[in-house]
């Protein structure tokens, strides 16, 4: 029996989640919500963590009735993300690690996303379409590496809608995408945007900068972009001979998303995997399953070791517990 | 003790601050200093940290060129400092090892 708890703090969502062995015993959240209009700075967000993580920290251990000798490993988001915010949450995780005199495990924050949606989904060997206001990658599983077949070579699409949720100033709660999502069901002209598919990967800052100056509508924004996505994922399972489709990460909470995706598949003859809110927006229990993986198949970081990184490619790891 | 804490960047700056925290015990002083030393100082010239350890005494000595980026840095530390103490508050003592 293995019982990890992970810390999860590299943006506006501060997590602390418990798992053993597959079973998720408790994953409690709390989100940085700012202002219509305004997006989250790193100092903002990480007082905010600051302000809260050791209450949701008592609140994971109770939720899930675990005393902290119980627990094998403490696992935490080692990067990529917000500076500030990824400290704040190290900072608590190395400290508990040593008062409980347990080992440490610093995890890839994208890796957490897949591995909680394989064990979710038990999805075999799919495609990943990790989409989020951070990062924007197809991932495919090839030789003890997560590769990234595709990704913007800007900003991710969550940044885009998020962005252009301020330019129109509505409501960050629960989330700008989520608002954005809601506004769009009430869309009925579809209003053509630049499409900017470059090969294996996607574009959007020149999206957001067209809406941004031309239009206020947003019903149609999804549209766009999310093709571009269901192309960019079709064209790295047409290269892997893969038929099923895994998508991770906030955005892909979004049911128009899951839909138009879910037509390709269908097309193809794939199967479609897709978790709900609790496991899609960023969570501690993501990062306790990755570190559950990664602490099973002998992995630990020193103390020394367990700087944080604003940057931190998905492909830098070497994934250990799959074959 | 050495100086696994220090930050190459400039130790000839002419603003100096120094900080010295007692904690209750060598064992937690030493907790607190293996939390706070792994992150590197967000890159910026013109600043020197050096975090050391003795006994159950944590000490920090920082050299700036600009009181703006020493204030910068100390603050940021005190937060750090505050979070780390809280939660040896809240989650402590260490088990016995």
């Amino acid at each position: 029996m293995t019982v990890v708890i992970g810390f999860e703090g590299s943006a506006n969502k501060i997590g602390v989640g418990i798992i053993r062995d597959g079973e998720v015993l408790s994953n409690p959240r709390r989100t940085y919500i700012t202002p219509p209009g305004q997006g989250f700075l790193p100092s903002d967000t990480a007082r905010h963590h600051r302000g809260v993580i050791l209450t949701v920290l008592k609140e994971a251990l109770e939720e899930a009735g675990i005393k902290p000798d119980d627990i094998d490993c403490v696992a935490y988001t080692k990067g990529p993300g917000m500076g500030a915010p990824l400290v704040t949450v190290a900072l608590v995780a190395r400290t508990v690690a040593q008062l409980w005199a347990k080992p440490l495990l610093g995890v890839n924050h994208c890796i957490g996303h897949i591995e909680m949606g394989r064990l979710i989904t038990q999805a075999n060997n799919p495609t990943v379409l990790y989409v989020s206001g951070g990062n924007t990658q197809v991932i495919a599983y090839s030789e003890r590496r997560y590769r990234i077949f595709g990704e913007t070579i800007d900003i991710a699409v969550g940044n885009c809608l998020d962005r252009f949720a301020r330019v129109i100033k509505i409501s960050n709660d629960p989330s700008p995408g989520y608002n954005i999502e809601q506004m769009a069901k009430r869309g009925k002209q579809y209003v053509e945007l630049p499409y900017t598919v470059k090969g294996m990967d996607v574009s959007f800052s020149g999206i957001l900068s067209y809406i941004e100056v031309t239009f206020r509508s947003v019903c149609f924004l999804q549209e766009t972009l999310f093709s571009m996505l269901v192309e960019i994922t079709e064209r790295a399972m047409a290269h892997c001979g893969s038929q099923e489709v895994l998508i991770v990460g906030g955005v892909g909470c979004n049911i128009r998303l899951q839909e138009m995706m879910g037509v390709m598949c269908k097309e193809r003859g794939a199967k479609l995997f897709a978790t709900d809110e609790r496991f899609c927006i960023d969570n501690g229990a993501m990062i306790a399953q990755a570190g559950w993986e990664m602490f099973r198949s002998g992995q630990v970081t020193e103390l020394s070791d367990s700087w944080i990184t604003q940057r931190y490619r998905t492909d830098e790891v070497e994934v250990t517990w799959r074959d | 003790m050495a100086v696994p804490g220090e930050e190459n960047n400039h130790k000839q700056g002419k603003l100096e601050f120094a900080l010295d925290v007692p904690f209750p015990s060598t064992r937690e002083a030493s907790i607190a200093f293996k939390s706070l030393i792994p992150d590197r100082e967000p890159r910026k010239g013109g600043i020197s940290k050096e975090i050391t350890v003795s006994d159950s005494t944590l000490s920090v000595r920082w050299r700036a060129d600009e009181t703006r980026i020493l204030r910068v840095s100390v603050g940021s530390f005190m937060d750090h400092l505050t979070l780390v103490m809280e939660t040896m508050e809240a989650f402590g003592p260490p088990v016995p090892v």
